[in-house]
Formats: C-alpha cells, structure tokens, sequence
C-alpha cells in the first residue's frame, strides 16, 4: 500500500463545505426539463382533428364534445379527453399533432383517491401545470407526416401563351400516393366541401393505390369528379389540417388523379346504373349545367326519366362556355357527361326553352320541372360608353363555340374575379397567336389581395404577360366615332361606405387612361330569366331578383325547383351539391304522387 | 478509421462503409465472420469498448438487422457493425465471451425480437418483461394497440366521436349524403 492510498480518502474533505448535489425536499421536486408529464392543450389552437386518438397505441384518447367549442370551418369542435390509467406517456400524440396544440407538462406526480379524476380533458378541465413552460415539447426536427406537397408539373407560361392546351400535367399515380400518404384523415374538410365528397376516403384509396375503388367513391357524391378534379375552387384545402404546420394536401390533384388514372372506358362498367324499377314518371331540366345534370344524374339513377332541355350547341353549361380549355380540356368533359347520359339522361341541345319549346308545355308533359339556367348575362358597369363593352361571358361562350372574335392587340378588362382572369388569358392567347404579343390589362376595384380570382389564377395571369392594376375604378369607356380607344379609370380609395354598403369612392386626381381596343366587363352575371314569360315570373317568389326557393330547393311553385348560379352559386361543386338537394326533393314529390295513385 | 477498414478488407467481406461523421462509420459483415472481426478489432486495433448491440426489424425484407457498436476509446473512434439475420427462427452467434456485457444486450434482443443466441449465459430468462406470452415486443407485426385493447380495461363510460360524423350531425344534418 502506497501513501497516497492512505491519504487519498481524506482529500474528500476539500468538499465539506460545497453545497449538496443532492435534493433537499425529495417531495416537491419537478420533473427533468423536458420530461413527459401530464397533458397540455391549446384550446384555440386545436383543431380537433382527432390524430392524437388515432395515433394512440393504448386507446387512451376520445375526442369529446367540450363546452365553448364549436364544430365550424376547420375545427371538429371536439376535444381529446384522456384516460390516464391506459396513457403510457410515449408522446406520440405530442408529435402527431397537426398543430403543435397539444404539449406535455413536466408534472407527474400527482396522487387522488378516485381512479375517474385521471379522465379528463387538457386544457378545458383546468389543471395546475396547465401554464408551465418546462416538460416535452415536439422538437420540430421531423414530422410524422410530410409537411411538403408533392411537386406538380405545370406548362411554363413562355409554352402555354401561344395555345389552348391544359397547362396542369396532373399527379402521375406515385406522385399521387406520395401525396395521399401525408393526410391524417381527420375529415376535418369533408364539412367545408358544398357536396361533402368523402375525401379521406378516397385519398386512402389512392394512398393503397385502388384508383377504381377511389373513382366509385368519387362518384357517391359528384358526377363532376374530372372537371372539379381540374377546376374546383377546392375550399376543402382552405381548412385541411395539414395547413396548420406545413402544405395542404393536394385534395384537388388527388381527386383528378383518380379520374385521369382509371382508363375511360372502365367508367362504364364502375359506374353502372342500379337496378331499380323505372317509375314511369318524367323529369324535364332545363340547362345542361353541373346542377341540372347532377339532378339528372340522381333521378336517372332512381328509375325517372329525365331530358335535359339545352339552350345551346352542347350540354356542360359554364364548365364548357365559361371555363377556358387550358383549365378543362373539352374532351374531358364531354367524356364525363358520357358517363352521365349512360344512366339513361337524355339531352337535347339547341332546345331553348321560350323559344323552341314553352316553360307551359314541359309544365303539362312531366312530372316536375328544374329550373338550372346559370347565370349567361353579362352585368354592366353602366359608365360612359359601356354599351360599346364586351360582356366577358358573352366573349368566353363564343371563344368555346369557335366563332369569330375581335382580338384588338390592346384590350382592357374590368374585373377582380375568375372570370375576368379567364377572359384576359383567353384574349392574351389569341393576341399571341395573331400578333406575337400580349396586351392585356386588368383593372379592378380591389387591391390585389382582395381580388376574388382564385391566387393562382392571377399569378398564371401575371405570368402569362397580362398587366393588373388593381384598385382602379372605371369611369369612361372612351370611343372615337365608332370604335373603343380605351378605358378611363380614377384610384378607389374606397369599395363600401361606413354601413358596408357599395359606394366606391374615388381620388379624382389620380386618373389613367389604359389604351384598348377593346373593353371587356367582367363585373358579375345575372340570369336571363325571360323564359318563365310574364305570368310564371308574375306567380312565383322572389328574393331580392332571384327566385325564392326552400332548403331543398324547391320554388313557390309545386311543380318547379331551381338549382345551381341561377339561386346560388358561386361554383361548380355549390352546383354539384344543389343537383344533389333538389333531386332528392323531387324524388320525395314523385313517390308521394307514386302513393297516392296506387 | 479507413486504415483500419483497408486493413479488415483484405481477409473478410465488409459492405461498402457509411460515415455517419469521421469517427464514426457504419459497415455490413457477414455474419460467419462477426466474431473474427470483433476479437480482431478489441485486441489488434483498440476497440475495447462494447458500446450497445441492438436490433432493427426489416420486416418487409424479412430481416433482422444486429448493430453492434464498438468503440476505440484511446482514438476516439466508434465504429458499427452491423450482421442481417433470416427473420424466420433468427439467431444470431454469442459474443458474451468477447464482451460480458453482451450477455445482457442478447437476453434483451432474445426477449424483445425474439432473436436466439445459443450459448449466452441465462438468456433464456425473463429480462424486464415477466410472463409474457405475446410476440416479442418490438416485432413489427406485434400489434401494440390490440394488445393494449386486449389487456387493460378502460374505465366504464368512455365515449368517442369521429370528427367527421360529428360535423356532419352539427353542421349538415340534412344534406342528402349516401341517399344516392
């Protein structure tokens, strides 16, 4: 034995006066900083999309209804309550979490008699670490589910200017079970959705890559699955809970991903008409629409016969006369509408009616009629020179029917919405097919970011060369003799007066004159109602110079329903959902009349 | 670190190594020369630590991955090695002579994976779970929530609703869904 082993112990006494490493009140002590202790939860923040319940590996989470919150947009309204006695602590739940609502307390310790105080709701059953800072919070370096939107390949707008061609390549099927596979299928957009379609559903169809499986379900709820899979306003992203932390998911894309992957003819055999007897009772609809033909679609499918009476060349009412081609290529659409005259839908086109045939006759001849004549008249500005305008409806249904239009190398748009944007990459594709070059500009009311257009749609315009100035109100339509030279406009400094009623104020001082050939309004349609003739329009409801109808659709008149923009609006898939409604309306009529006749 | 892999690679088959950082790689062997190239690695070259072994279910390859990290304590270099099993009735060959701490790590794989290694002191024994009669745990087919649904009771009175549903009835009770 060495010295310094006899000598060594002793060196322990340099720490005898040091402070005590251990602890000196062993029973309040915390928790580590970031240990996983008793729930958190922001109320307002989640969402109660339920991924906590669903990822849980214990069912230890039910989603409750808790008071002071609400089911709305984006937010189930339901709350996870969670049962201590199965929680393992594992904070899976915590690093699911859409919305980085719910986090873990640093509090553990915590001792009651009754085992059902352990069964509570974080964040609304108020508890004492509810405001702690410390405990475990979700690092943030990855996420269970992909943040990112898988890519999507587009024309760039150099190769889309000079033609009419689809500019949206669409999801190949791995890129679309890439996308499908970031959503949680909480269904959190299923209420947002007018037609409440069965997203979830269908994303996991094409996340297990059964697009003909996904195609039926698509077509449960929306006979218009291809042209929504292209153009629908897809509000059902604008509350997706995806959005909270990263890209929502490409509901859109994914739906056109099912439609353009399962091959057209193998729609007739997943779409077939059920075997129901045919009642014998007849439907007229008058317009060929998303709402008409969603209603004969329904009523078809339940034994009816139904025509469908078109105003114009061919059915697909403002999804072909409206929506450009390069958003919704026209064989897309008539092969969607193939599918719907094979449930036995008849059509006929270039059947006014009040022309070739009266609303009276159809009135006699069938059971009920539907009225879903859209909106196909332009609104005017009314300013100087307007009667000299284009209504751009006018100009988009000529541009489809292949006639002859004046394309001026200067042509000024009065606008902020959709179909502004359509008529000014319209008009800009045919100047740059005639002359080489775009000369399109866009003035509306709005700044840019209340423009009503969907925002890629005005990027896609800015791209594609056309000039917006926003915040412009029209004051003149300047002519010289006979033709239009251009359009005179004052800044807006404000659209509503102090009751939010529509005054635009304007700075008088701050006046453009935009050169133009041509000007186009793009402010707004109305239905051309002349139809119903003078006593009809005399008998019925109205609301405000629309027809009045009920929750299902239904007007003042027994035999008569209205559906999609000529009572609602403001899209195809509004129309879709009214199709659906009034259908189902009507079909409640014809087997009360079915009963009363046996 | 590549010296010592330039020297292993003339007498055994190593996979083409991964650095993670530069002390510390990753390399595949074979698993009939996991034992030689372990001893030679504690006493010619200095790894004399067993840091971990550990296991990784490559189920869809229907593999085992063992990893066993060793580590140069003098050199400051950790280096992984890592042997694939058949899934199917996987045993893997003892090392607790090499390392007597291995004992410990292989009883925990045997228990947790299921993976055998014959030979390894007491590791037939419980190790943390008692009277278990499941697939092993961290088996990716083990099902944890049924297990759990099936073992534990919840407390009466538990209700959930789907957020889906649970809209519906709020928001849209009468739209005509699934009435086609």
């Amino acid at each position: 034995m060495s010295l310094r082993d006899v000598l060594s112990p002793f060196t322990a006494w340099k720490h005898v006066i040091d402070d005590p490493v251990t602890i000196k009140d062993p029973f309040n002590r915390p928790g580590a900083d970031r240990y996983r202790g008793f729930h958190q939860n922001d109320m307002d923040k989640c969402i109660g999309c339920g991924s906590c319940e669903e990822i849980c590996q214990n069912a230890a989470i039910d989603m409750v209804p808790v008071e002071g919150q609400h089911a709305g947009p984006g937010d189930s309204g339901l709350r996870p309550m969670i049962d201590y006695g199965r929680c393992c602590w594992c904070a899976l739940c915590v690093d699911v979490c859409m919305t980085g609502s719910l986090t873990m307390s640093n509090e553990y310790t915590w001792v009651d008699s009754d085992p059902d105080a352990f069964r509570f709701v974080p964040g609304a059953d108020g508890k004492s670490w509810d405001l702690d800072v410390k405990g475990y919070q979700r690092e943030d370096v990855r996420r269970l589910t992909g943040t990112t939107r898988a890519p999507m390949g587009e024309m760039p707008a150099e190769e889309r200017i000079g033609n009419f061609c689809e500019i949206v390549d669409g999801f190949t099927p791995e890129q679309a079970v890439i996308e499908a596979d970031r959503c949680v299928e909480c269904g959190l957009c299923v209420a947002t959705c007018p037609a409440h379609m069965d997203i979830p559903d269908y994303i996991a169809k094409v996340r297990d890559g059964d697009f003909e499986g996904g195609l039926r379900l698509l077509y449960e709820t929306n006979p218009f699955s291809q042209a929504c899979g292209r153009i629908c306003t897809h509000k059902c992203e604008t509350t997706c809970a995806a959005m909270h932390e990263g890209d929502t998911i490409a509901i859109r894309w994914l739906k056109r991903a099912i439609t353009d992957s399962v091959p057209r003819e193998r729609y007739f055999d997943l779409i077939r008409k059920p075997d129901v007897p045919e009642t014998g009772q007849k439907i007229a609809i008058i317009g060929a629409g998303p709402a008409g033909l969603t209603t004969a679609y329904d009523l078809a499918r339940a034994g009816h016969k139904v025509v469908v009476f078109e105003a114009l060349d061919k059915p697909g009412g403002m999804m072909r006369y409206g929506i450009p081609e390069y958003r919704l290529p026209y064989d897309v659409l008539d092969h969607e509408i193939s599918v719907i005259e094979a449930m036995g839908v008849e059509i006929r086109c270039n059947m006014r009616v009040g022309k070739e045939i009266s609303i009276d006759q159809l009135k006699t001849a069938y059971d009920a009629v539907v009225l879903s004549i859209g909106l196909h008249q332009g609104r005017s500005t009314r300013v100087p020179g307007s009667e000299k305008a284009e209504a751009a409806i006018d100009l988009l249904r000529r541009i489809t029917a292949g006639e002859e239009v004046p394309v001026p190398e200067q042509v000024a748009v009065i606008g902020g919405g959709n179909v502004a944007m359509d008529i000014a990459r319209s008009m800009a594709r045919l100047q740059k097919i005639i002359y080489g070059t775009v000369g399109v500009t866009v003035t509306a009311l709005e700044e840019l970011d209340r423009f009503l257009a969907d925002r890629e749609e005005i990027e896609e315009a800015q791209e594609e060369g056309c000039v917006i100035y926003p915040a412009r109100g029209p004051q003149e339509i300047t002519v010289a003799g006979d033709t239009v030279t251009g359009l005179r406009t004052w800044k807006v400094k404000a659209i509503f007066d102090e009751e939010g009623r529509f005054a635009p104020k304007y700075d008088e001082t701050d006046e453009m004159i935009h050169p133009a050939g041509m000007v186009v309004e793009a402010i707004g349609q109305m239905s051309d109602i002349s139809l119903l003739g003078a006593d009809l329009t005399e008998q019925l409801e109205w609301n405000r110079g629309r027809i009045m109808i009920d929750s299902e659709g239904q007007t003042s008149e027994p035999w008569l329903w209205a559906a999609g923009d000529v009572t609602s609006g403001p899209d195809v898939i509004h129309a879709v959902a009214d199709g659906h409604r009034v259908a189902r309306s009507v079909g409640k009529m014809l087997a009360a009349k079915r009963e009363k006749l046996q | 670190m590549r010296e010592i892999l330039y020297r292993l690679k003339d007498r055994y088959h190593l996979g083409t190594p991964t650095f993670q950082r530069t002390d510390l790689c990753f390399v595949t062997v074979r698993r009939d020369e996991i034992r030689a190239i372990l001893t030679e690695l504690r006493d010619m070259e200095g790894f004399t630590h067993l840091t971990f072994l550990t296991a990784v279910d490559w189920i869809e390859e229907q593999l085992f991955q063992l990893t066993y990290m060793v580590n140069n304590r003098e050199a400051n270099l950790s280096l992984g090695l890592r042997v694939l099993l058949d899934r199917e009735d996987a045993t893997g060959d003892t090392i607790h002579d090499l390392w007597p701490t291995a004992a410990t790590y292989q009883r925990e794989l045997r228990e947790m994976f299921g993976i055998k290694f014959p030979g390894s002191p007491r590791v037939d024994e419980e190790f943390i779970l008692e009277g278990w009669t499941d697939l092993p745990p961290y088996r990716r087919d083990f099902d944890t929530l049924a297990y759990s649904q099936q073992t534990y009771n919840d407390r009466p009175g538990r209700v959930t609703h789907d957020p889906k549903t649970h809209m519906q009835k709020t928001l849209y009770p009468s739209y005509p869904k699934g009435a086609k």
